[in-house]
């Protein structure tokens, strides 16, 4: 058992050094795009929509981008797995929609994924609340220690209807 | 929507492997006789440590998660230290409270350098957001998938490869009965810290390769709950094999999860089940006998009935007495 052991901290050492060689090397200017997530929560699921506003660095719109929305919970890691759904372009420049099903209320986090003319992924956390009847409640960044919606509060959180 | 699906099948399929990983560390607590609900701790220090040794350090990724397995190690050794003589439940609350407390050290920990695109680092309760490896080395999703199934392989090898020797033994001998252990000339405090070592290892090699998949972690990610889900996968899947544990994730997450069968009641389902085997079949589904039977099995259709019996798996020299059943 040992030597296999020492085996495996051989080939793990072997591999560290070999890829220690060429090593990653940071952007020192970067070329991230900027991401604008607006998103609004409404129906039962509940229904999670949201608006992707992308820019390049320079402030131009980011065409032709191809996003993928995601989202798990916090307080569960790997337990609640939403299915990824693609953002379409709503023919603004730079502009993406897409809807996500949430299976519950509480804290989640949003997983933008995107590809195509730059590669990044960026996530945000969302509170989302209780949004009666047909109403279509923000969905607000969680705070911290944020958990869930607090009973009495039948809206969104920051209390914005659109 | 069929990339999207390919993409969730991709990251279903990750945090399937991932989540093994720290089911297998448990796995390796329940085998010397230890209930642990602190390895979501370990998990989360190794997800910090490889996210800050790429981030903050921009070392390479299995450097990275080396560093990270050898912190989970030593953290989990320390922590074995003084519970060396706590049994059952006193043990149990104690990995608990070093779970939390490190959750709590998570929340109030501030390390951030700047960079062109604003603070990188851990951020306290706000967690550490951009550990970008992946994007920024260009590896795709599915590339992803393989290498953490490459490392959950190499674990399980490792395992299985320690089952039948003289070590492997020993861990199911403490595990059963650690002061006849001792009698037998076996250290069995020795045996417990190099265990808890190991498996301080494994989940924190699980908790890197989880911080790189989601470039992002919170302390809130490694509540106990989590500890608690591992404990209930090696336990429904069986502490017979290595692949006991697996069979508990793919269980949960693969079946109730992936399919949504039973929906809002998968927790119940699942919790339900854990408490109806602990009932009946306290070591799980693929359980010593269980595996013995089918390694019996096996052997005789491959190598026929003569040669099986004279197998090694057989011949009961490795056979290890199992408490009875109640």
């Amino acid at each position: 058992m040992t030597r296999l052991l020492c085996h495996l901290f051989k080939i793990v050492a072997l591999a560290n050094l070999t890829m220690a060689l060429p090593g990653p090397v940071a952007a020192q200017t970067s070329d991230r795009p900027q991401v604008g997530l607006e998103c609004v929560s409404y129906g039962r699921g509940p229904m999670l929509e949201c608006l992707i506003d992308l820019k390049r660095r320079d402030g131009t719109p980011l065409d032709n981008a191809q996003i993928t929305l995601g989202a798990i919970m916090p307080s569960m890691p790997m337990a609640h797995t939403i299915k990824p759904m693609k953002a379409a372009s709503t023919g603004r420049p730079g502009e993406y929609k897409g809807t996500l099903t949430l299976e519950m209320l509480g804290v989640w986090s949003l997983d933008v994924d995107i590809t195509g003319p730059v590669r990044e992924k960026v996530s945000r956390n969302l509170l989302i609340n209780v949004c009666k009847g047909d109403a279509r409640c923000a969905a607000s960044p969680a705070k911290a220690g944020d958990k869930g919606p607090e009973p009495g509060h039948g809206h969104g959180s920051s209390g914005h209807k659109h | 929507m069929s990339e999207a699906l390919s993409a969730h099948a991709i990251g279903l399929s990750s945090d399937m492997a991932i989540m093994s990983l720290l089911a297998l560390s448990s796995y390796l607590m329940l085998l010397v006789g230890r209930v642990s609900f602190g390895q979501q701790a370990f998990f989360g220090l190794g997800a910090y440590a490889a996210g800050v040794m790429t981030a903050m350090f921009h070392l390479p990724l299995l450097l990275a998660l080396s560093i990270g397995m050898a912190i989970g190690a030593l953290c989990s050794w320390l922590l074995a230290l003084p519970t060396l003589h706590l049994s059952g439940l006193h043990y149990a609350v104690a990995t608990l409270a070093f779970g939390e407390m490190a959750r709590i050290a998570l929340s109030g920990w501030h390390w951030q350098l700047s960079t062109p695109d604003g603070p990188v680092g851990p951020a306290g309760i706000d967690g550490f957001r951009d550990i970008r490896w992946l994007l920024e080395n260009d590896v795709t999703p599915g590339a992803y998938l393989a290498l953490t199934l490459t490392a959950l392989v190499l674990v399980l090898a490792v395992l299985m490869r320690a089952e039948p020797t003289r070590l492997g033994i020993a861990l199911r001998m403490t595990g059963q009965d650690p002061i006849l252990t001792n009698t037998q000339g076996i250290g069995v405090a020795a045996l417990r810290l190099f265990t808890a070592a190991a498996a301080g290892a494994i989940a924190a090699l699980g908790g890197g390769l989880y911080a790189h998949r989601t470039t992002y972690l919170e302390p809130a990610l490694f509540d106990p709950m989590l500890g608690v889900h591992a404990v209930g996968y090696a336990l429904l899947g069986g502490l017979g094999t290595a692949i006991g544990p697996l069979v508990g994730v793919i269980f949960d997450l693969g079946l109730l999860e992936a399919t949504q069968l039973f929906a809002g009641w998968r927790m119940v389902i699942f919790g339900g089940l854990v408490a109806l085997f602990l009932r009946w079949r306290p070591r799980g589904l693929l359980d010593e006998a269980l595996v013995h039977q089918i390694s019996q099995t096996l052997a005789g259709f491959l190598l026929g009935p003569s040669a099986a019996a004279a197998h090694p798996a057989n011949s009961g020299a490795n056979a290890i007495p199992l408490k009875e059943r109640p």
